[in-house]
């Protein structure tokens, strides 16, 4: 089952000073993929990184289907797939997956396990390290390893950050089926403009440091998405009204940083 | 088309070899030469020997190899169980430290004595002295391997929700499998060196035994026997680690000679941290020896050893023997560790200048640091006499081979893209080893010069133990056979705290020099 995600007077200030997130209230709704889009160190992953409760917010609070942070980690029911996929270089594809499994406490189905690693297109990788693997794999690997465990929320931040163009367009086409399927809520930290269309219900569009919201742009493209979709006309326009949100973003806030 | 696979070039193959066959040719024609000086036995003689008493030989082997085995195990399993508590529960882990370290500068040679009164007979003083010096070579880099991971990994353990221990058992422990090598490699001949000691302080068995029986009957052939087959020991515990770390593991173990220098830390907390040790240490001690319910004659507390520095009749004699004695081992001490330090960073900045003499200079340097001061320091005896210069040459061997290896993978380390721009402007070696290379040594350089701040104690207070009659280890030496015993704890709790504050001084060279130099290897 999903779950919304609410965050109400969220900041974060880290240590030294420096003010990573304005406050910022928010709501995720349940079972839709929210892209955050903002430009390089303006502090999505760290909102990210509070939601998942690997950052302790400095001011307000999240809850996550209704409870507080804490109890959807007790219940291991959120996954997180990293910018760099953070696979155990001793264990193989099918070892890494079922760490997620043993960390959550979920029962190990080999044929659950042997699903997933078709679904992300891993077949006959099972028993790879993932030294063996190439990048595009490995986040595959990744995705298959925060999948797993069947999260009601999903956190993903720059899960293609690390690979190159073409297989982040095909992985961008490949995968978002895969966590739509499960109905999970899930969020997206990126800074590609075009992927977080191609991938998301809707965008939020954030500042540079400190992150608040500049504008919230609901995405009503049909699905499924293709990269031929992405030349059409539609698509570019959300592409255009995200990067001019960008620039108003930029606009705002590098003036004041002169100052 | 056919791809011709060029064969690799014979020094290629031979270089590893090369240095060891040319050491043994060159020693052999030296002991020939000098045979009527009665300092250097020729190889063919100590094989001769050997054959001649193999049965000796392998019953003293085998004893002090099974009393080095003992200790090894106890002393690696405290190490690993010291580090997997500073991981679990970060707050013991200055006190772990502090408390590791005041340990590890206790001189083995002082300790030995006292653990043969709380013992007695039998093997456990060998086995304790072997544990002792082996369990701070193996907590230091385990330490660092257990933290030496990326946070993603951490991340992903918390994500689900789950804490340290889950962190130490699915992440940790593996990552800092190799770090563990690293350290049972050097443990492995710190064994063998411990048991030795411990085998000095009234043992009946073992090499150690028949060490001392050599070097008082100046026979040269049984000395070099017994330092030549503890070496091979020593070379082969320390190679046998890292084949079968080769065998089931695909990480190559770094070499680690200290936890990297810590960050600068608030002047109160600091303190606060050096006296809680201090107190934790006093009551380990006071309460060791209540809970061994041991003789008041022999076994001194903190209390005994403060009577007897400052309140007893006799205190300002004692202070004086004591002084005296300080003074006379700095003199040889403090030359011998400089010139063993400078000796090691000059040889290695010279193999990277030549790198042609680095597959030679590698294999032999890294064999030679496992080799125990215990067998080297009857033979610079023998060689260059019992007055300063024998001393002095023997610090200077035991902080060298170290520092040699450590500031050669240090000059290694200079960043790839740094030396990549370097070399587009054409810069000389010498510019290149000046400004990218040294700056990339100096955490590696002062790492060895820490840690060899109480091995240089031992080497200095063994050869003072067992030759020279100078200086803090002869004033061990006579203590413990009058059964002066508030002069040897005494002398132990000195050199231990002196130890450690020279380790602490080293360590705050080391944060001015990096602030000046090479600030961001203090990041």
């Amino acid at each position: 089952m999903s779950a919304a995600v609410i965050c109400t007077d969220l900041a974060k200030t880290f240590k030294g000073g420096v003010e990573a997130v304005a406050p910022t209230s928010l709501t995720f709704a349940a079972g839709q993929t929210t892209a955050l889009v903002g430009p390089s160190g303006c502090g999505k992953s760290t909102l990210l990184r509070m939601i998942a409760g690997l950052e302790r917010p400095s001011a307000g609070q999240i809850t996550i289907g209704g409870h507080p942070p804490e109890e959807t980690l007790r219940k291991a029911n959120l996954s997180v797939a990293f910018q760099d996929p953070s696979l155990l270089p001793w264990r193989s594809v099918r070892k890494n997956i079922e760490l997620a499994l043993d960390l959550a406490r979920r029962p190990k189905k080999a044929d659950d396990i042997d699903q997933l690693i078709r679904l992300v297109g891993l077949d006959g990788f099972a028993e790879t390290r993932p030294a063996e693997l190439s990048g595009g794999m490995r986040q595959r690997a990744a995705i298959a390893r925060a999948l797993s465990t069947k999260p009601d929320l999903l956190l993903l931040d720059e899960p293609f950050g690390a690979v190159d163009e073409l297989t982040r367009q095909q992985l961008a086409n490949d995968l978002p089926g895969i966590w739509e399927a499960r109905g999970a809520t899930t969020i997206l930290v990126t800074h590609s403009v075009s992927e977080a269309v191609m991938l998301s219900d809707r965008i939020i569009v954030l500042s540079p440091r400190p992150a608040r919201i500049v504008e919230d742009i609901a995405v009503d493209l049909p699905r499924p998405r293709s990269s031929d979709q992405a030349r059409r006309p539609e698509f570019g326009t959300f592409v255009d009204q995200v990067f001019a949100a960008l620039a108003s973003g930029m606009a705002e806030t590098l003036p004041k940083a002169a100052q | 088309m056919t791809m011709v696979i060029p064969a690799r070039r014979w020094p290629v193959r031979a270089g590893p070899y090369l240095g060891p066959i040319l050491a043994i040719v060159v020693w052999e024609l030296l002991a020939r030469a000098l045979s009527d000086a009665f300092v250097l036995a020729a190889p063919s003689a100590i094989l001769l020997y050997l054959i001649d008493n193999a049965g000796l030989m392998g019953r003293a082997l085998g004893v002090t190899l099974a009393n080095a085995a003992a200790g090894f195990v106890i002393g690696n399993l405290a190490a690993i169980a010291l580090a997997t508590l500073a991981v679990v529960w970060p707050r013991s882990d200055a006190m772990v430290r502090g408390l590791a370290l005041l340990v590890f500068c206790l001189p083995l040679v002082a300790t030995g004595p006292i653990l043969r009164v709380v013992f007695g007979p039998g093997p456990w003083p060998q086995i304790v002295l072997a544990a002792l010096a082996v369990y701070y070579t193996t907590l230091i880099p385990l330490l660092v391997g257990l933290r030496a991971l990326p946070t993603g990994w951490l991340d992903l353990v918390r994500s689900y929700g789950r804490g340290r221990m889950a962190a130490l058992i699915h992440v940790r422990a593996m990552a800092a499998l190799p770090y563990l090598v690293a350290g049972l490699q050097i443990a492995a001949p710190a064994a063998f060196l411990g048991a030795m000691v411990g085998e000095f302080t009234g043992a009946e068995r073992g090499m150690g035994v028949l060490t001392i029986r050599a070097m008082r009957g100046m026979n040269v052939e049984m000395t070099w026997a017994l330092a030549s087959v503890a070496t091979a020991v020593a070379v082969l515990g320390y190679l046998a680690i890292g084949w079968i770390a080769r065998v089931f593991m695909t990480d190559e173990p770094p070499v680690i000679l200290a936890a990297p220098a810590e960050g600068p830390r608030k002047g109160p907390r600091a303190l606060l941290t050096v006296l809680t040790v201090a107190v934790v240490m006093i009551v380990i001690w006071w309460g060791g020896l209540k809970l061994l319910n041991l003789s008041p004659f022999f076994a001194k507390g903190p209390w005994d050893v403060f009577e007897a520095l400052f309140l007893a009749p006799d205190a300002a004699a004692t202070r004086s023997t004591l002084t005296d004695a300080l003074q006379e081992t700095g003199v040889f001490l403090l030359p011998g560790y400089l010139a063993g330090l400078a000796a090691g960073a000059v040889l290695a900045m010279l193999v990277v200048l030549f790198p042609a003499i680095s597959g030679t200079a590698m294999p032999v340097a890294i064999a030679l640091r496992s080799v125990p001061i215990i067998t080297t320091a009857p033979l610079v005896v023998l060689i260059l006499g019992r007055g300063a210069l024998g001393t002095v040459v023997l610090v200077a061997i035991m902080v060298f081979f170290p520092t040699f290896v450590a500031c050669l993978h240090g000059l290694r380390q200079a960043p790839g893209r740094v030396m990549d721009v370097m070399r587009s402007y054409a810069a000389s070696p010498w510019q290149v080893l000046l400004r990218v290379r040294i700056p990339a040594m100096l955490p590696a350089f002062f790492a060895a010069a820490r840690m060899n701040v109480p091995a240089s104690v031992l080497a200095v207070t063994v050869v003072e133990w067992l030759a020279t009659g100078n200086g803090i280890g002869s004033v061990m030496a006579l203590s413990a056979s009058l059964s002066d015993y508030d002069m040897l704890w005494s002398s132990v709790a000195l050199v231990c705290v002196l130890s450690a504050l020279g380790y602490a001084l080293v360590g705050l060279l080391e944060r001015r020099v990096l602030a000046a130099y090479a600030p961001e290897q203090l990041a």
